[in-house]
């Protein structure tokens, strides 16, 4: 029996009279990899967002193990630490070195000693390939780097689930393997992942499911055999041509 | 002015507390003669009536003469130095007992501070030589001659501001001098035609030197100046006003006149 | 008097410019950090009265408050000229730095906030270890001016009678009849003061800087 991790139950996020998503169901079982695409605008990062409680949905419910976070009451910060999220843009702490960044958490959350977080933080360090790193500031790496700090960092907690919010999408194409590489090692071993992403290659060997997002609706999810080769609407099968296309192209400029 | 605008903004305000404070009616003389002390405020920037010596001590016409009443008081004399705009609110304000720094009596101050009968009342002289040949029927005419003054002086000041600034004094035709009795030499050699001065010592001058003659006499430059007190204090203003009234009579003040402002 | 009294009487003025500024500048700190806190993260009400401080204190002339405070405030707590002069001159800078603050927050992305809460952070450890270190280095450069000019306003307690070194050349002038000299003087050690401040500010700015390849 696959046991969900994360279950998301018709959740519905507006801003002002702007309707982001509405009633939307999907639900994470542990150890699996979820890749939600979408075209832009549709709510994938407000999704995201919402499951790490940093925007509160409008209605609906969602459940991190047998809790509901959003409950009325829920202790945010305590939730958040359960929550791995790695952003489009890093955002690493830029006055704290790459060691720096992934203690900052270990210390100030899980109240470790220095030298237990300082030991956890290389371990994690070094699970992302960057030991060698650990004293470098955010401005002395490279994109890549920054963004497997950013995994790293958001690993560090030992988190339940890792959200990622399109990790590679601001990296040259020649940095953007480095970051895939540690993606799919994390999910080999087991990491239960949501990821935003158009990475069709990282889609196709690394998703037990792609979900494709429109205008707020889920229109179809499966496994990346049924959408790639057997998609039930055209829509899918038009976005995932059109990105195949598009990131193609990319990959083969970088080779 | 934007200073007396903001000396105004906090005058209204000291006159609102002091509205506020009207009950406690003991006077600031009792709490001199219990702490045997009476802090005076003055602005030390103003020779000959109050500024520094080459010691750094204060000194001057105000200066000496506040020391005697607080002697005649019987109490130390604490001096603070304040820029004279302050001194006005300092009073007003219970920062400080008493000011004195030339001060001429004023409607506008009258109101938040009292004063003292005038102690002493600066009279401005010109005075010429026999040999003079033209006429001063009024102040503005000694524009028309070679004018000498002590620098620094209120009657210099007078001297720029209503004659120099207006352009009737060339400035080229105003002869500041250190000391009163350089430009009487300066006089009587004719470099200059007319000697403006402070009454008392110009009169002193011409009691030496009879070939001088004082051409016009009366307040120009200051006027009559008084003690600045806190207000509606009958009893501090009774024992200033009266050992003001024994120092003149006793020419102790003129004394003082002559001494600081012909040197 | 020779020219070397003349300079050493204005320059021992220097004791009050330099406490008045040490008094102020951290008093303004002080309090404009806080009061810029709660404009950015107290919420709408709080950012409007943090607003209305920041117009009213900015607006209002420093040798004003200083007024205020000495004749009419003090006139219960009986402060004196030094202190009423610190105060007020705190005061008001605590205004202008506040704004400094302000806008060093809020130059520091509310992205870095968001990212300290997702790594579990509550909202006051985000502020305290990720928005606040980085913001103090924005700070810094802007702040390097505020100082320099309380250090100018600092002059402005000679209204109340405090020797410092504007006060001092006045007096000095006026007995020596001098006063291109004195004046002369007094600027000369207040370029002094403001160059040795600016100078220490910007090697704290590159101490504090974080390293990054171009
Ligand atoms: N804080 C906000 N306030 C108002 N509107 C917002 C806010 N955040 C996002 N939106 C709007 O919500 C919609 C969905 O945004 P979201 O960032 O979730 O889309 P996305 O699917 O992640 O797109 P992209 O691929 O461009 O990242 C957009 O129209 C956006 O303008
Ligand atoms: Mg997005």
């Amino acid at each position: 029996m696959p046991k969900p991790i994360l279950t998301i139950k018709n959740l519905t996020k507006t801003y002002g009279q702007n309707v982001i998503f509405q009633n939307l169901d999907l639900t994470v079982n542990e150890g699996d990899t979820i890749v939600i695409i979408g075209p832009s605008g549709t709510g994938k990062s407000t999704l995201l967002r919402c499951v790490n409680l940093l925007t509160r949905p409008n209605e609906g419910q969602i459940w991190l193990d047998d809790l509901e976070i959003t409950a009325k009451g829920t202790d945010e910060d305590q939730v958040r630490q359960h929550i791995g999220m790695v952003f489009q843009n890093f955002l690493l702490f830029n006055h704290l070195t790459a060691l720096g960044n992934v203690k900052l958490g270990l210390t100030r959350v899980k109240h470790l000693s220095d030298e237990e977080a300082t030991e956890k933080a290389l371990h994690e360090l070094s699970r992302v390939g960057l030991a060698d790193r650990a004293d470098h500031y955010p401005g002395q790496l490279s994109g890549g780097q920054q963004q497997r700090v950013g995994i790293a960092r958001a690993l560090a907690m030992d988190p339940r689930v890792m959200l990622f919010d399109e990790p590679t999408s601001a990296l040259d194409p020649e940095l953007i393997g480095e970051v895939l590489e540690v993606m799919r090692k994390l999910a080999l071993d087991g990491m239960t992942m949501l990821v935003v992403t158009h990475e069709m290659g990282f889609a196709r060997e690394v998703a037990d499911r792609i979900v494709f997002m429109e205008k707020g609706y889920i229109v179809e999810e499966g496994s990346p055999d049924e959408m790639f080769n057997h998609p039930k609407f055209d829509r899918t099968r038009e976005f995932l041509w059109k990105i195949t296309e598009l990131y193609g192209k990319k990959e083969k400029e970088a080779e | 002015m934007k200073k007396y605008l903001m000396l105004a903004v906090a005058l209204i305000l000291v006159g609102a507390m002091l509205v506020g404070c009207v009950s406690e009616s003991t006077s600031v003389l009792d709490k001199i003669q219990k702490a045997k002390k009476v802090s005076v405020g003055t602005s030390a920037d103003y020779p000959p009536y109050e500024y520094l010596d080459d010691a750094g001590n204060k000194t001057g016409f105000d200066i000496e003469l506040m020391e005697e009443i607080a002697k005649r008081m019987g109490v130390e004399l604490e001096w603070v130095d304040m820029p004279f705009d302050s001194l006005v609110a300092a009073v007003a304000g219970g920062k400080l007992d008493i000011s004195i720094s030339c001060f001429n009596y004023d409607e506008e101050r009258d109101k938040i501070v009292d004063f003292s009968e005038a102690y002493y009342t600066t009279e401005d002289a010109f005075v010429v030589t026999s040999a003079f040949a033209g006429t001063i029927s009024a102040p503005e005419d000694v524009a028309n001659y070679k004018v000498g003054v002590q620098s620094g002086t209120v009657q210099d000041g007078w001297l720029t501001d209503n004659l120099v600034s207006a352009g009737l004094l060339p400035e080229a035709n105003l002869s500041r001098y250190e000391r009163v009795d350089q430009a009487a030499l300066d006089l009587a050699n004719g470099r200059i035609e007319v000697l403006m001065g402070d009454y008392v010592p110009i009169q002193a001058l011409v009691t030496q030197n009879p070939d001088l003659q004082v051409v016009y006499r009366g307040v120009l430059s200051t006027g009559p100046i008084n003690i600045v007190l806190p207000d509606g204090d009958t009893a501090l203003k009774a024992e200033v006003d009266r050992i003001i009234k024994e120092l003149q009579a006793e020419g102790f003040i003129d004394q003082l006149a002559l001494k600081y402002f012909s040197e | 008097m020779d020219f070397g009294q003349f300079l050493s009487y204005i320059a021992s003025g220097t004791v009050y410019t330099v406490g008045v500024t040490l008094i102020a500048l951290p008093a303004g700190l002080l309090i404009g950090t806080i009061l810029a806190l709660f404009y950015v993260y107290g919420g709408k009400a709080a950012a409007r009265v943090m607003n209305l401080y920041s117009t009213i204190f900015r607006g209002i002339p420093p040798v004003v408050l200083l007024f205020i405070l000495f004749f009419a405030v003090s006139k219960g707590i009986n402060l004196s000229a030094f202190w009423a002069g610190s105060l007020s001159l705190g005061v008001v800078s605590s205004a202008y730095q506040m704004e400094i603050v302000r806008g060093a927050l809020l130059s520091v992305s509310g992205d870095q906030l968001m990212a300290a809460r997702a790594v579990g952070l509550s909202r006051m450890q985000a502020i305290r270890y990720v928005v606040l270190p980085q913001a103090v280095r924005l700070a810094i450069p802007p702040w390097s001016n505020e100082a320099a000019i309380v250090i100018k306003d600092s002059s402005l307690v000679y209204a109340l009678g405090v020797p410092e070194i504007l006060r001092r050349a006045q007096l000095i002038g006026a007995s020596s009849q001098q006063y291109l000299l004195a004046y002369l003087s007094a600027a000369v050690i207040y370029f002094l003061l403001v160059s040795l401040t600016t100078r220490m500010l910007n090697h704290l700015e590159q101490k504090l800087s974080i390293p990054s390849n171009p």
